[in-house]
């Protein structure tokens, strides 16, 4: 009852033509990277696990390859044409019509129309192999060195050359299974210039608008390979990539180089916001946890959520700050992130983006798809 | 052919000359055979009490259907999935986190795990250590029992309590969304590990209502105990049979009532009593040898044997009383009734017999079954009626009372049967045919509405405001489950069930199916895996997925419910969970299955239809598809046939045969008007209805036949038929429907749709060979014709 209601007022449409809604005849099952998302007034309603806003219009990412979107602040939403059945993690706009997606199989796609269609720029299997190109020549550098060095400095060389050499039959070996990892954020500057990051410390980066890309993991310090878990750009064009174990790297350098800052917390950090003001970093993730930096990360305080739930993603606009989370958890705060409330929505599900919409009020993607909510984070209707 | 007795005026079959051979037989040893029937009567008696009730769920099912094939094959792999209680405590006021709740929730709990044949390591309650809540932290995972470790009833312990609830999981498992009732979920052993024993659904089922709910409704008065699940609903079942036993003696009385009020004879009141009763018992009796039980289906045979008996029966009292009101003696009274009846008797028995045997064209064993114990009913009523009840009668005789209600009635009943007898009448009789063609246009418009299935909510075995199926309503309202569940098997070599590419085929089978119509939800390996994996990336949903590398499929399913997988993991099911169980929706989701089927099924996984209560009901309902054709293209073929052979002509095949069709049509109409589906139950009514309705067609048309060959004309012809046999056809139909119509009130819903529609078609067969017979031979019959045709063959 609750689901049909919802679904008329969304006012979901497929492609805008109800002839993609009926029932395809039953095919063979593919590789989910062959399979094209099917068209379901479903997809609204499932998993989505990013927002992002592209002019007017309100782009959100799935599971099964759904990419939907809407031209009225969420009101009706329109499912996009996208080549691959993957489970989708982010989604960015480098400029109003280009956007970039993400998920896993290490898939990356393309939209050139604000998100309509799709197509697969970038693989799992493509990006591990850049990835083990690098890493071989990493590796020939590192045996170059090592003929090179004074004998004092030799030992510890051939440690990190064993290190570089497991790293690589690790890949070697993901290889042989397949595209086995997933990016988990991706952010476009323009048309042109984008990074994407993942699982197992996975980094590449385009300038070409994602025609070629580059293996860009060895630029971060991350000898353990940690999840990356999302990337964002801060005032004054900084660059911040949050991960598993407490990791922030920054680049001031629009990401050429990259440097590691100390974190306060040594738990998983699953977002990233810019507050708006220059240099200012929020950073949060396990257990409620908010870290506020405005040095670009070399000073952090932890700030007080009074929530223990994991947050995810959020924005930051003036004072005011909303973070998601999962069991159901809204963060607000209007005063700049000083003191927050939290509201445990009913429904207690997982809230992985947040944007808002009609000057107060919020939409919610997540588990369970698309929700609209008042300032607080409360369901409306 | 020749027939002498045509020229006479008289019909070959009714009024045979001579003493037949039997007649002598049976006459003439009356003392041996009375004597021989009791031995036979203590002897079948004897096995006829001892017979026990018998819900067998196999014997429910088609058997025979491909997808029962593939599920009995497995059902070791998959028993545990089914076969559970839940049991909801509900508080009426407040909500569950009171010390007082929590209290008598630890005590029923303790009970349940004392009950034979829970399985205990699965039971599971807020207070089972089983149920945990659990919490991603920077080291990993932390977590506890949903009841805190130092509960101790105070408000703290409470409110921590409704915390681990909230992060616990079972919110809408079990715990109800609105926090005011939550589940003890009883997982039983289909045999006791110890004994062997099967379980015993009946017992069961009281301890649950003795031990559980009375008990403890009684002992916390702000509780209500609601209980589903398989057992229960067998167990109900059963004490639904038991409840037939009160039909069957308000049958009796009323039967007995009417009889007197229709032979004012005490002993033509009890003979054809008792002999029916006797005719009951012989055949379960008989049952009970052939290594039957009742079960909800066969336990009504006994009502349609008794009306059979008693219907029959009446013709004999009828008969003698006509010949002692001539002044013959008691045992002459009953030679002559028993000439005058046996063949006609036999040939409408036999009718009834042919109408059961057609049942079996349904594979449902419970139908095959009742075929069988119908079959061996009237077999036995053929020789309770015609010999046991006529030589009893010729001892006890026709009372005066008796002789006299016939003598008295005659001219007052003359006046109804002369008003009756215009049904024949040139100007009436189309009027009764354009009655009759409407009737049939009105009936084929609705039962296009007749729908395949069962169309209520709930068990369908049950009436929708029993206790079982608004506890069913009260779970499925406050959690998020279906009671409709649809089970497709993947099967795969052995320790492969869990290989990516068979989670990646489920899960978009189960995608396949949530975007079919009729589905409300699925769940699978693939769920777990999906839902462990993320778990284990530290709760991140953007690892919702199975992944592609099997050491962390192996690791995400590691703790999967046992259900979920067989012992050498090579079957795993996919669970389909219906919004109804309609038989549209069934088809639908069931096409799909077999064409995903089709095209992913290989030498990893192959997808097989069916278990779960949906996939029987499937299966069910395209065997009893396939069957209804051909059942009524057979009993309505034999039927025909069998009058031809007595007739000799088309026309009177059309006269007794087009009344049938036409109740056929509005039965099924009312069917689909009154929501009843065709189903196990309600197809052999039409088989039922047919056969045992054909008899009234063939009493009238033979005593019609035999005037209108007399010379009269054919409105005078009916009045005499109608003086000499309306009433016995007219009582016939009241006793038969009187047999059926208690049923109606029975705890079991598919006996009290069999009942309804028997009765209705018992009783409006009546009125068609009454009333619409007469019509049609108005525009079918040529009297003259038939007398020329009868002069020309001396």
């Amino acid at each position: 009852m609750v689901t049909s209601l919802m679904r008329k007022t969304l006012g979901v449409t497929c492609l805008g033509l109800s002839m993609a809604c009926a029932a395809p005849a039953a095919m063979a099952v593919g590789d989910l990277l062959e399979t094209p998302a099917r068209p379901t007034e479903l997809a609204p309603h499932r998993l989505l696990n990013d927002v992002a806003v592209a002019g007017d219009r309100i782009v959100a990412v799935g599971e099964r390859g759904h990419i939907i979107y809407s031209d009225d602040q969420g009101q009706s939403w329109t499912q996009a044409q996208v080549p691959v059945s993957v489970t989708l993690t982010g989604v960015d706009f480098g400029t109003e019509r280009e956007g970039w997606a993400v998920g896993h199989s290490g898939a990356v796609l393309h939209s050139s129309d604000a998100g309509a269609t799709w197509e697969l720029q970038l693989d799992g299997i493509q990006a591990a192999r850049l990835a083990i190109a690098s890493q071989e020549a990493e590796i020939a550098d590192m045996e170059r060195r090592i003929e090179d060095a004074p004998d004092a400095q030799k030992e510890d060389l051939e440690w990190a050359l064993d290190d570089l050499t497991f790293a690589l039959e690790n890949m070697e070996a993901d290889l042989d299974i397949g595209p086995v990892n997933p990016f988990l954020d991706v952010w476009f500057r323009d048309a042109e210039h984008g990074f994407v990051v993942g699982a197992y410390g996975m980094m590449f980066h385009t300038k070409d608008g994602g025609r070629t890309w580059q293996d860009w993991a060895p630029r971060l310090d991350n000898p353990q390979n940690f999840h990356l878990n999302a990337i964002t750009e801060v005032a004054g064009g900084a660059l911040v990539v949050v991960g598993e174990a407490g990791q922030i790297h920054v680049s001031v350098d629009g990401g050429e180089t990259w440097e590691r800052r100390e974190s306060p917390y040594p738990g998983s950090l699953f977002g990233v916001l810019g507050t708006g003001r220059v240099n200012e970093i929020l950073a949060f993730g396990l257990r409620g946890t908010l870290l506020e930096s405005t040095d670009l990360g070399r000073s952090w305080t932890i700030v007080n959520t009074g929530s223990t739930a994991t947050l995810n993603d959020g924005f930051a606009d003036g004072d005011r700050i909303v973070l998601g989370g999962n069991g159901g958890a809204v963060l607000t705060s209007g005063n700049g992130g000083a003191t927050f409330r939290e509201y445990l929505r009913e429904d207690r599900q997982g809230v992985m983006g947040v944007v808002p919409v009609a000057s107060t009020r919020l939409l919610l993607v997540g588990e369970g798809g698309v929700k609209h909510a008042d300032a607080q984070g409360k369901n409306l209707q | 052919m020749s027939n002498p007795m045509h020229d006479k005026g008289e019909h070959y079959l009714t009024t045979p000359k001579a003493e037949p051979f039997l007649e002598r037989l049976i006459f003439n040893n009356r003392a041996v055979i009375l004597v021989l029937l009791t031995l036979l009567t203590l002897f079948l008696g004897y096995n006829a009490v001892k017979i026990q009730p018998d819900a067998s769920f196999e014997r429910m099912i088609p058997l025979e259907h491909p997808y029962i094939i593939n599920m009995m094959e497995r059902r070791h792999d998959l028993e545990n999935l089914g076969n559970f209680v839940r049991i909801a405590v509900e508080v009426k006021e407040g909500d569950i986190f009171t010390q007082e709740y929590m209290e008598t929730l630890r005590q029923l709990t303790d009970e349940v795990f004392y009950l034979n044949g829970v399985d205990r390591s699965g039971l599971k309650s807020l207070w089972t250590s089983n149920v945990r809540w659990v919490e991603v932290t920077e080291q990993g995972f932390q977590g506890g029992t949903v009841i805190p470790d130092n509960y101790d009833g105070s408000r703290q312990s409470l409110e921590q309590l409704r915390q681990n609830v909230l992060r616990s999981n079972e919110v809408g498992r079990l715990v109800s969304d609105n926090f005011k009732s939550t589940i003890v979920y009883a997982p039983l052993y289909e045999k006791d590990p110890e004994t062997g024993e099967p379980l015993d659904y009946a017992e069961f089922s009281r301890q649950l209502e003795e031990k559980i709910r009375s008990k403890y409704e009684a002992q916390n008065p702000n509780i209500e105990i609601h209980i589903v699940g398989f057992a229960k609903k067998v167990g109900d079942l059963i004490e639904g049979i038991g409840a037939i036993a009160w039909f069957a003696g308000i049958t009796i009385i009323l039967t007995t009532l009417l009889l007197y009020w229709y032979s004012r004879c005490i002993a033509g009141t009890l003979v054809p009593v008792f002999t029916s009763i006797i005719a009951v018992f012989w055949q379960l009796g008989t049952l009970k040898l052939l290594g039957y039980g009742l079960d909800p289906y066969s336990v009504l045979v006994p009502f349609l044997v008794f009306a059979i008996g008693i219907s029959h029966g009446v013709q004999i009292v009828n008969a003698m009383a006509v010949e002692a009101a001539k002044g013959f003696d008691a045992v002459t009274a009953a030679r002559l009734a028993f000439r005058a009846l046996y063949i006609p008797g036999m040939l409408a028995l036999i009718s009834d017999a042919f109408g059961f045997l057609t049942l079996f064209f349904i594979e449902i064993d419970v139908i095959r079954d009742l075929a069988v114990a119908a079959g061996i009913g009237v077999a036995f009523v053929i020789i309770t009626n015609l010999v046991l009840h006529v030589l009893i009668m010729s001892y006890v005789g026709i009372s005066k009372g008796g002789v006299r209600h016939v003598q008295n009635h005659g001219e007052k009943q003359d006046r109804k049967w002369r008003l009756m007898s215009y049904f024949s009448h040139p100007g009436v009789a189309p009027i009764s045919l354009l009655i009759a063609v409407i009737g049939l246009g009105l009936g084929l418009y609705y039962k296009q509405g007749l729908k395949v299935g069962d169309l209520d909510q709930g068990a369908p075995e049950l009436r929708e405001d029993s206790r079982y199926n608004q506890d069913n309503a009260f779970i499925i309202h406050n959690y998020s489950t279906s009671a409709d569940v649809l089970v497709v098997m993947v099967e795969t070599p052995e320790e492969q069930c869990t290989q990516y590419n068979v989670l990646h085929a489920m899960d978009a089978l189960q995608w396949e199916l949530q975007n079919t119509p009729g589905v409300q939800s699925t769940a699978s390996l693939a769920d777990v895996s999906k839902i462990v994996t993320k778990a284990l990336n530290e709760g991140n949903w953007k690892w919702y997925a199975i992944s592609r590398n099997q050491t962390i499929i192996n690791a995400s399913i590691r703790e999967a419910p046992s259900g979920l997988i067989n012992t050498d993991c090579s079957l795993t099911p996919v669970l389909v969970f219906l919004e109804d169980h309609k038989a549209e929706t069934l088809r639908t989701v069931v096409e799909r299955v077999e064409a995903f089927a089709a095209a992913n099924s290989n030498e990893e996984h192959t997808f097989l239809l069916a278990a779960g209560n949906a996939g029987v009901e499937a299966a069910t309902n395209e065997v009893i598809s396939k069957a209804k054709d051909m059942m009524l293209l057979f009993v309505y073929g034999v039927v025909s046939l069998l009058c031809f052979v007595t007739f000799r002509s088309v026309r009177a095949v059309l006269c007794i045969v087009i009344p049938l069709g036409l109740t056929s049509v509005l039965c099924e109409a009312i069917m689909a008007v009154s929501g009843i589906g065709i189903k196990v139950a309600t197809l052999p009514v039409i088989a039922l209805g047919v056969g045992i309705g054909v008899d009234y067609g063939i009493y009238i048309y033979s005593k019609l036949e035999k005037y209108l060959l007399e010379g009269k004309t054919l409105q005078e012809a009916y009045f005499e038929t109608l003086r000499s046999t309306g009433k016995a056809v007219v009582f016939t139909g009241v006793t038969l429907g009187i047999g059926v119509v208690t049923w109606i009130f029975s705890p079991i819903k598919f006996q009290a749709d069999m009942g309804f529609l028997l009765f209705f078609m018992f009783l409006w067969n009546m009125v068609g060979a009454i009333w619409l017979l007469p019509a049609l031979a108005r525009f079918l019959l040529r009297p003259d014709r038939m007398v020329a045709k009868a002069r020309a063959a001396k």
